[in-house]
Parts: C-alpha cells; structure tokens; sequence
C-alpha cells in the first residue's frame, strides 16, 4: 500500500461498504470526503442514509466489509489496520451508543487507553490534572471516574464519557456519531463547550472532526466550516453552514427532490 | 517409624484409620463416630447434582484413593492458626481442631455437627473419619472483633483433612479468613467447615483457595443461623487442579441473613465444581447470592445453586446471579440455578447467563487504542469485579485480582 506522508487530512476516496457476511448489501455507494486538519465538517442525513456505516467502516467495526476504495489519514492507508491501530494512527470515533463495560472503572479505561495511544507522555499527576480539568468542562465530579464504563449511565452520561475520552486521547481526527441523538439541551451543551475547549487547547488546535448528525440542532453548539449531505449511501450535495439552515427550514425531502430532478 | 511401616499406611480405609488413631490418639472425634463416618463413605454414592460437560474428567463416584498417604507423620503443622491477642484477651478460644475437645468440652460439644450432618454425604464423611488438622474457634456472646481471624491451611504430600469449626455466641461478630495453600507434590485436601451462628451473630467467612494446580480439594462448608443472625460467606476459589466446593447455608430462625459471593476461573486443565444452597426454613429470612465464573485454555466449571423456601418461611427474600465467562474454544461452564418454593408470599429471583466477550465491547476498547488482546484481558478482569469488590480491604482484593491476572497468562506486549 502506498502511503504519502506529506498528505493531510482523513481522506476517505470512492469508499464502498456495508454489512459483511452472505446477508450483506452494500450501503455506502462511493464515498469522497475529506476533513482537513482543523476543520470541522457536518455530515447531515436521515435515518438509514448509511451515515453510522461510514463512521464504523472508517473505524474498522469487525461486521462492515469495505468493497472497494480508501481511507487514509494523514497518508497512512487506515483500511488494512486493526481498530486499535487506526485509533493509533490519530482517529477517534464517538459513538452513538457506546458499549458497557462492567468492572472497568472510568479511570482505569481512559488510563490504559491513554497508554496505549501515547506511552509514558504523562506522569501519573498530571494525567489526574488534565482528567480533573476534563471534568470540570464536562460538569461532572470526581465520583465519575469511579464507575464503571457505561454501566448504568443515561443518554447524557454516555456522551459526557466519550467527550471526556475525546478530550484525553487527543485525537489527530475524530468522528462524533449522532453525538445529539437523546440529549437534552444541558447534554448537548457540554458537548459543545467540550469540542470547543479541545479546538482551542494546544493538543487539540489541529484537530479534524467529522460530526455525523441527523438533527441540526449540535450544529448550533459546534460551528461546521462545511457541511454534507448524505442520501442512501451517496454525499448529494456539499456546502457551507448554511446547508444546514436549507435542511432544518426543509428537511431531506427537499433535498431528495433536487437530486432527483437535477438526474432525472 | 520403619520404612516398610510407613509403606503400609496408604489409602483411606479401616487400616489407615487405625493407624491415625494409633498413633494421634481419636483427637475431638470419637474412635466410634470416625469408625461410622468411614462405613458410610465406603457406602454412599458420591452424588453428583449435575452431570459436566463434554470435557469433564472427573468422576468422583471412581475416585482412586487407594495411593494416597492419609496423614502427615509429623506435627499438624500444615494448620497455622488465627494469632489475635485482641481476641485472646476478649475471650475468644483460638484452639487445634485435635485439642478442642479435651480442652474445651463445653463450648466445643454445643457447637460440633449442629451445622454438618454427614450421614448423607460421602465425602463430608471421609473428611469426618480423617479429621486431624483444623480450627476451633469459639467467640462469647456479645464479644465482637474488629480484627480477622486468619486461619492458614498448607497441603503437602500427605492428604489433608482440615476441620474448621466457627461458633458465635448470640450477638458477637467476627470476620475469619481461611487461605488454603498447598505445595506442588500435594494430594489431598478434603475437609468440613461448621459455621454455627448464635442469635443475631454476624460472621464474615472468608475464603481464599490458591492450592497448587495439582492439588484435589473436596470441601464440604454448612452454616445454620439463629434469629437475626447474618452470614457474608465470599468465596474466591482460584487454585487446585479438581475442586469441589460445597457451601449450605440454612436459615433456621426468623430474620436470618445470607449473602454468598463465589468466583473461580478454571484454567489450564482445572476442574472446580461449586455448589451453593440457602436453606430458608423460618419467616422473614434473606438470601442474596452472586456468582462469577470464567474458563480458559481446557478449563472445566460447573456450578449448582439452590435457593429452598420451606412452607413456614413467610416473607423470605431471595436472590440468586449466576454469570460465567468463556474464554477460548476448549473451556466449558455449566450453570444450574435452581428454585424451591414452598411457601406464597415469598421473593425469589434467580438468573444465570454463560457467553463469550462481546464483540461490542472489544470493538469499542480497540478504537480507544487499546489492543484486542489487552483489551481482552481488561474485560475478564472486569468481569469479575462485582465478585471481587464484595471482599473486605484493598490488600486482599488487589491480591485476589492480582491471581486472577495471572491466570490470563503473560501479559501481552
């Protein structure tokens, strides 16, 4: 596999992908997006559009089977990677409903992941420091790093935990998945001020996020600088921030009826 | 003692019995009563309540003991007994299970056999016949210790037959600990634990099995509970190469209490068979039991659990979670929570759930950086968690999940 390092970005080229084994079909239709260093872009459509299905086989969820195209970021090519070598490689994925894992503390998790991901950068101290600090963006306290991962927690606690995590891993791109879906507006704030305070710090200033909504409702708490829209499995139109406007005053149907006149 | 002597002292029949008595004297077990209990092993079937999976090697009912050496020629050094001057000095008898009787007939004779029946069980009978090494320990009624009571059993060659027998007096509260250790070339180890718990006692009975995985342990544990009377029985049974482990619990007053936590991790080629009973025989009694359990490489498990509410036991409340975990392809847990109702008004609840780690949730450590491996390792330990966290002090929880690290093999680099 080539690979050029001098290429920036998460570019995903031509990707075609769906559920893998004899009952599969292929979702995505042929794929071309790519976030650039410090940008932050929306990927709006409905239900069953194929949105989740990018951010997984982008992420190298075992179920998605890529059929053809490419994922690379920063040059790297991500699709022969195991997730975990992905996430090394610089990518996150925010999840829309984030697993439990009973018995594994908060603290212990973000510790071992932080590890793997950049060994022996922090002292013990301050990765408690910047975990503390973490917190108290997100509005939590101290007894949440004590529970176990997504054991027991509601709608808003889950994403509070994968904002926490996006904050200290640090990623070089990250894909936030229906990160509004069951939120309430504190929720959804806390996100926000969270991606905010990631974009303004040091470790995060060139950070890419890939923000995968249905509702345009984050995008009032997280400004994208360009916004798709994706319709069965295909990105039908891109444009600016005020796309997202188009879609909230109209909603999809406007758009499916565009592209069918604009083919037709 | 010649070697041919020696020679002659194997296996557990009428001959070595003789010789054990011949050369320790009966000790706290009547001549008699040991002659009787050996009959009844010879008889008894060995009563297995669930039959093993596919891979399971160990059929109790063919059981060779003909080899082994029945006793230790030497002192009973293979029983270190709890050192507490606090609970010296507040009464307590600390005492060798062989000395208990001649020493303190009183107290010994109000507690030996009101928890264990052993007419009906082969091997409680067998550990009765050969009762040598062991505990007795007598708290006074309203004497309670913050101290553990720290009871060391250490197996080597020759088979081991411990003996621990608890009373608590009306009132008092104790926590004992029992760590069974045993050495590489150990055989044996088959005993009874008595726990005889006075009016509103509380006891914390704590287990801690780490035997050589060579070692065969047939333990047989009974508890009775006066009223108001409360049991935390935690049970971490990680060592041994075949263990069967039998804990009965009977509430036999109104307003008893039971809480039993039990995990093993059957790995390399063990076998542990656990089985669990809470007996509710009076009104308003509670029962809570938790189990874990996983297997890896070839490892074997079983667990039984009963919950039994007798008719009289009006407004008893019982719980029984059952949880085990497959680790590779060649491990096998069987699982068998079983319900007796009696009685109408009663809560019973029990669930039991066997599976392999979930994709999910390795997937979703993986794309935190974390390799699949070391991701699979966080999730077993985890998994035991709810088990382990129920044990008293750090140090012994971190001890326990430090052994069970260890049973997931070299950590991967």
């Amino acid at each position: 596999m080539g690979s050029d390092m001098s290429e920036r970005g998460l570019v995903i080229s031509g990707l075609r992908a769906g559920i893998g084994g004899p009952e599969g079909a292929e979702i995505l239709k042929g794929i071309d997006l790519a976030v650039e260093p410090g940008s932050v872009h929306a990927l709006m459509g409905p239900n069953g559009s194929g949105k989740s299905t990018l951010a997984f086989s982008v992420a190298g969820h075992p179920n998605y089977e890529v059929s053809a195209g490419s994922v690379r970021l920063d040059g790297e090519d991500l699709l022969g990677l195991a997730p975990d070598k992905r996430a090394k490689a610089g990518l996150f994925l925010s999840f829309q409903y984030p697993a439990a894992i009973p018995g594994v503390s908060v603290a212990n998790f973000i510790r071992t992941a932080r590890q793997a991901l950049h060994p022996d950068d922090l002292t013990p101290a301050k990765f408690r420091a910047l975990i503390f600090e973490q917190l108290d963006v997100l509005d939590m306290d101290a007894a949440f790093l004590s529970r176990y991962v997504n054991d027991g927690f509601s709608g808003g606690e889950k994403k509070r935990l994968e904002m926490l995590q996006l904050a200290m891993l640090a990623p070089k791109y990250a894909i936030l998945d229906e990160t509004d879906s069951g939120l309430d507006v504190d929720a959804l704030g806390a996100v926000g001020k969270s991606v905010d305070a990631l974009r303004k710090s040091t470790a995060g200033a060139a950070t890419g996020f890939l923000i995968i909504t249905h509702y345009p409702r984050i995008l009032q708490h997280i400004t994208a600088d360009h916004v798709h829209i994706m319709l069965d499995g295909r990105i039908v139109k891109s444009g600016g921030p005020e796309l997202a406007h188009e879609i909230e005053r109209e909603g999809y149907d406007a758009i499916r009826e565009q592209v069918a006149a604009s083919v037709g | 003692m010649s070697a041919s002597a020696e020679a002659a002292v194997r296996g557990v029949g009428r001959d070595s019995l003789d010789a054990l008595i011949g050369r320790f004297g009966e000790g706290s077990v009547p001549s008699g009563v040991r002659a009787d209990a050996l009959a009844r092993y010879e008889e008894l079937p060995a009563r297995v309540s669930i039959r093993g999976g596919r891979g399971w090697k160990h059929d109790l009912e063919k059981l060779d003991l003909s080899a082994i050496t029945p006793y230790s020629d030497g002192a009973d050094e293979a029983t270190t007994l709890p050192a507490s001057g606090a609970a010296l000095a507040a009464g307590v008898t600390i005492e060798r299970f062989s000395l208990a009787r001649e020493r303190h007939r009183a107290s010994f004779e109000r507690a030996f056999g009101t928890a264990v029946d052993t007419r009906d069980d082969k091997f409680a009978s067998l550990a009765l016949a050969f009762a040598r090494d062991g505990v007795f320990i007598d708290v006074p009624p309203g004497v309670a210790l913050d101290e553990p009571l720290e009871i060391d059993y250490h197996a080597g060659p020759a088979a081991l037959f411990p003996y621990t027998l608890v009373s608590l007096g009306a009132g008092a509260r104790a926590t004992v600990v029992e760590r069974t250790r045993s050495s590489g070339d150990a055989s044996l180890v088959c005993g009874i634990v008595e726990l005889v718990l006075a009016d509103r006692a509380d006891l914390t009975y704590i287990v801690d099995q780490r035997a050589d995985e060579a070692t065969r342990l047939i333990v047989t544990r009974r508890a009775v509970l006066g009223t108001d009377a409360r049991l935390n029985a935690l049970c971490a049974e990680l060592g041994g190469n075949h263990v069967v482990s039998r804990l009965r619990a009977l509430e036999r007053a109104p307003g008893a209490r039971v809480e039993t936590v039990v995990f093993f991790f059957s790995a390399g080629k063990q076998h542990v068979d656990i089985e669990t009973e809470t007996i509710h025989a009076a009104g308003n009694t509670q029962s809570q039991t938790i189990v874990r359990s996983a297997g890896t490489d070839r490892g074997q498990g079983r667990y039984f659990g009963n919950i039994k509410i007798l008719a009289n036991a009006h407004g008893a409340d019982a719980s029984l979670r059952d949880d085990a975990l497959l680790l590779s392809e060649g491990a096998h847990i069987d699982s068998v929570p079983a319900l007796e109702i009696a009685a109408n008004d009663v809560r019973a609840f029990h669930g039991a759930t066997v599976g392999a780690i979930s994709e999910e949730e390795l997937f979703y450590a993986q794309t935190r950086g974390i390799p699949r491996a070391e991701a699979e390792r966080m999730i077993a330990l985890g998994f035991f968690e709810p088990a382990v966290s129920r044990f008293p002090g750090e140090p012994l929880r971190e001890q326990l999940r430090l052994a069970l690290e260890n049973k997931l093999g070299p950590k991967p680099v």
